[in-house]
């Protein structure tokens, strides 16, 4: 059976693509590459779900409409993002997340 | 014959989904960043075509390499200017990153591994998209309607939070 | 569980009304005087004739009922809620249903075009409810807590003109210096429980009876709780609060003085008779202790010029009266038949003496007998001869009825073995008879315009403590006919009935004392005629009353008592014996200097550092786990998520 036709293969890239995200998120320190990453992981899940429609659902449309959801959302959570990066570099001059430390105890 | 030209096109579009990942992350620049994720998206994209959807694989293309990319280059250009070098990496701050992402891979590797993966016992074959909007507008409808609601308040919450907040002009 | 004998249905009634209709007048119809005046009178007549149906239907039966619900129930000790229904409970709870029955429909005339009348009656509805709540409850504690409930009532009706400054200060008076009694009542009350374990009246009776309580036990409780009687009843030395209560409306100093308040004292220790009578010490403290308020409170009476204060202090040392008769009784072992008589007649006798004070200060508007007596007193036929007749049974003269009840004591006190306690009594007979006439002459006997007599008592009261003062004022404002949401002129039969009724029932009642006896004991025991104690008794009344006619009633008396012969001793009776100086100077000298102080040092020191260095300790502690908040957003997530994924780990290894 070709890797392409197994569970299996998407779910390791799957994977790979959300320890990726994952790792960005805990090393940048650019708030944009931060975002970036973030839509790494959710493309990762949004793998997930579309291999777990392709292999294993009782129908094959529900995972594509979960899919599509998870773009929706991401494109929401991308705006507010956008808008809080915009605002914070107009307030801190930087969008360094080690300098948006006002709150340090 | 045509096996071996899927599989060939499939690892192709691992690659670039692998690879436009590494990019995205592990760059310094940070349009080189956004460049590498829109090479990753589209292999995602691509992995969508293999798994028998080329309707959500158009809408990823549409939705995340043409607006959301477009996107965050917008805030690139809105907030730092790139000609400014970026400050040094803390060498033990990417360790721990990399520690943490590694003991996730390694937690959601043995889970993937581990777990027994049944497929559904009777399963309807119908990947059209007419299927999928009746779905859409029959089933998840509220769903629906409530993705569209958050598109709304999202749109408001960006432009309010953008103008810097409440009260000012 | 027993089937639920009706009658208990009707106890419970007749606290539920009233309490009812305390609430509904203060939550719904303060404001409407006529409504609030229904639904109390209402609730009044309901107990009225519950009372009397439940003594007609018991009449003859001197078993006790009881019905106990456990209340709290611990280990060892268990709490009943509940009523006791004997004949002692079920003469209280007629004499109290009646008299607040009729200085209810007394105070339509009184209170008429009163600001609070819808309030007034409220208070009423609670003081009648925690009154009949204490006369039938089975056990202490429930009984403390009505017993509090009428300290409540009676704080809320002494300071009813709470706009008077001396009226307020009447109230947390008397709240107050009853509240002191009552931490010895608690106190003996908690040693109960601890020692022995149970609250039930009936059964702490029977206890004592048995002489199954350990002797120290028992005296030191019945002290204790005889402390609280001293309290509520007025005795030396806490009785201070009570004159000053003259500040309420004169029917609730009727109400307070004849079958409530005061009385409620009296009727624990009757209550509690057998458990008393089981400790020989106490009693005598007890006798010892009435027999120096009984002296007290007759002398100051002597030299009031307020009426309301003479029968205020007569109130004192009645109690006191019963109070010895209860002791000596218990002395010699009798029964609390003399006492308790004594507590009935005079519930009649005191309400009808301040129902017509009452009258006369509405009528006059001044609390001075002397200046009611130029103004005319003797035309005010009703009262003037219920007055009299009032004050001829608290004199104790036949055949009214407070000759009966306190032959009775004497003769209690005869059989003690000390004649000291004896003379002391008719000592204070001859006193009372006095004072009581003084009043009587006083009013009835004007002096002539130009007589000099006037000079020294037509100056407004100054009595030794400030009260009196103001009080014309107060009787003005606090009748302001027409000031009120309804005006016109005060029902006059509503001030009269309750005097008629009274009055005969004053002049009945001493003739029942064999039926009530059987009624209350089960058996009628005879007496024998003490003619010698009966012919000093009714002897030195009468020479109190020859006296009283010398100095104050005959053509030619000076209006100077007898007493003015040695200022030094008039003085001392003026200033009540120096009663409010000493307890100022222990307020100052004990209660601010050294409680006061010591717990405010304390509360400074101890509580209040306590609180701080718990909040400082707060505060440093957060100071320092502050560093936890490092705002590396990514070095918490790092965290997060190792955690998360080391647990997942281990979850899957287990596997």
């Amino acid at each position: 059976m070709p890797a392409f036709n197994q569970l299996h293969t998407y779910l390791y890239l799957a994977v790979i693509l959300f320890c990726l995200g994952l790792y960005g998120v805990l090393s940048r320190r650019n708030l944009i590459a931060v975002l970036i990453s973030v839509e790494l992981m959710l493309n990762a899940a949004s793998l997930n779900f579309m291999a777990f429609n392709r292999f294993l659902a009782p129908h094959p449309a529900v995972g594509q409409i979960v899919a599509l959801f998870i773009m929706a959302v991401a494109a929401a959570e991308a705006a507010i993002a956008l808008s809080i990066i915009v605002a914070l570099y107009r307030k801190l001059k930087s969008i360094n997340i080690e300098q948006a430390n006002e709150l340090r105890g | 014959m045509s096996l071996l030209i899927a599989s060939l096109s499939f690892y192709l579009v691992v690659a670039a989904t692998v690879v436009g990942a590494v990019i995205a992350v592990a760059a310094r620049n940070i349009f080189h960043n956004v460049l590498g994720l829109a090479l990753s998206l589209i292999g995602v994209a691509g992995l969508f075509l293999y798994l028998n959807s080329p309707f959500v694989a158009l809408m990823q293309i549409l939705i995340y390499v043409g607006a959301i990319t477009i996107a965050i280059c917008f805030a690139i250009m809105l907030s730092q200017p790139l000609y400014l070098p970026a400050p040094p990496r803390n060498p033990l701050k990417i360790q721990g990153a990399a520690f943490g992402a590694g003991l996730v891979f390694i937690f959601l590797g043995l889970l993937t591994r581990q777990t027994l993966w049944t497929p559904a016992a009777e399963r309807v074959n119908d990947w059209s998209i007419t299927t999928i909007g009746h779905y859409l507008l029959n089933q998840y409808v509220v769903i629906f309607e409530l993705i569209s609601l958050l598109l709304l308040v999202a749109m408001l919450g960006a432009i309010v939070t953008a103008r810097g907040g409440r009260g000012s002009a | 569980m027993p089937a639920l004998d009706p009658l208990f249905v009707l106890c419970a009634a007749c606290v539920i009304l009233p309490l009812l209709a305390f609430g509904g007048i203060m939550i719904f119809t303060w404001r409407r005087p006529f409504l609030s005046l229904g639904i109390s009178l209402a609730a009044s007549t309901a107990c009225l004739i519950i009372a009397w149906y439940i003594f007609w239907q018991r009449w003859g039966d001197p078993t006790p009922l009881v019905l106990n619900v456990d209340w709290l129930v611990s280990d060892l000790v268990r709490v009943p809620f509940g009523f006791l229904l004997d004949p002692v409970s079920q003469l209280m709870l007629v004499l109290v249903a009646t008299i607040s029955f009729l200085i209810q429909i007394y105070s339509i005339g009184y209170m008429w075009g009163d600001p609070g009348f819808g309030r007034y009656y409220a208070d009423l509805s609670l003081f009648a409810m925690a009154m009949l709540g204490l006369v039938i409850s089975s056990g202490l504690l429930q009984l403390f807590i009505c017993w509090e409930l009428v300290g409540l009532a009676s704080y809320l009706l002494i300071g009813f003109w709470y706009e008077k400054f001396s009226a307020s200060e009447a109230g947390k008076k008397a709240f107050v210096v009853t509240r002191f009694g009552d931490i010895f009542f608690f106190m003996g009350l908690a040693i109960l429980v601890i020692f022995y374990g149970s609250l039930d009246i009936a059964a702490i009776n029977a206890a004592a009876v048995a002489q199954k309580m350990e002797p120290w036990l028992l005296t030191t409780c019945a002290l204790l709780i005889f402390g609280g009687i001293c309290g509520k009843s007025a005795q030396f030395p806490i009785h201070v609060w009570l004159p000053d209560a003259m500040e309420g409306p004169t029917p609730v100093s009727a109400l307070l003085h004849s079958a409530t308040m005061v009385a409620a004292g009296v009727y624990l220790l009757t209550r509690l008779f057998p458990f008393f009578a089981a400790s020989p010490p106490a009693m005598t403290y007890i006798l010892a202790v009435a027999s120096l308020t009984y002296v007290l409170s007759s002398t100051v009476g002597m030299v009031a010029r307020d009426i309301k204060q003479v029968w205020a202090y007569s109130t004192i040392s009645q109690l006191a009266m019963m109070a010895m008769g209860l002791a000596a009784a218990g002395l010699a072992h009798g029964t609390l038949f003399a006492g308790y008589f004594h507590l009935t007649t005079h519930a009649g006798f005191k309400a009808l003496l301040f129902l017509c004070a009452g009258a006369f200060i509405h009528h006059y508007g001044t609390n001075s007998f002397f200046m009611m007596s130029k103004g005319g007193a003797r035309h005010l036929t009703i009262p003037m001869v219920t007055v009299t007749i009032g004050a001829l049974a608290l004199a104790g003269i036949f055949p009214f009825s407070g000759f009966f009840s306190k032959e009775l004591i004497l003769g209690n006190l005869w059989h003690l073995d000390n004649k000291l306690w004896v003379s002391i009594g008719l000592l204070g007979a001859f006193l009372t008879a006095y004072y009581t006439f003084r009043v009587i002459f006083v009013l009835l006997f004007p002096r002539p315009e130009d007589h000099p007599a006037w000079d020294k008592y037509h100056e407004p009261l100054a009595g030794g403590h400030g009260h009196g003062h103001g009080h014309e004022e107060e009787e003005a404002h606090g009748h302001g006919h027409g000031a009120g949401p309804f005006s016109g002129h005060a029902p006059e039969w509503a001030i009269n009935l309750p005097l008629i009724i009274l009055a005969g029932v004053t002049l009945v009642l001493g003739f029942l004392q064999g039926t009530l006896e059987r009624f209350l004991l089960g058996e009628s025991h005879p007496h024998e005629m003490n003619y010698l104690l009966l012919v000093l008794a009714v002897g030195l009344a009468l020479a109190g009353i020859g006296l009283a006619w010398w100095d104050w009633g005959r053509k030619g008396a000076s209006w100077e008592g007898f007493l003015s012969k040695v200022p030094a001793l008039e003085h001392f009776f003026i200033q009540k014996w120096y009663m409010d100086h000493f307890w100022r100077w222990f307020l100052n000298a004990v209660i601010y200097n050294l409680f006061s102080k010591t717990f405010t040092y304390n509360d400074r020191r101890v509580v209040d550092g306590g609180v701080d260095a718990v909040a400082l300790g707060c505060i440093g502690s957060g100071r320092f786990l502050s560093f936890l908040q490092t705002a590396l957003l990514q070095l918490n997530l790092l965290f997060m998520v190792l955690v998360l994924a080391g647990v997942g780990i281990y979850l899957l290894m287990g596997r």
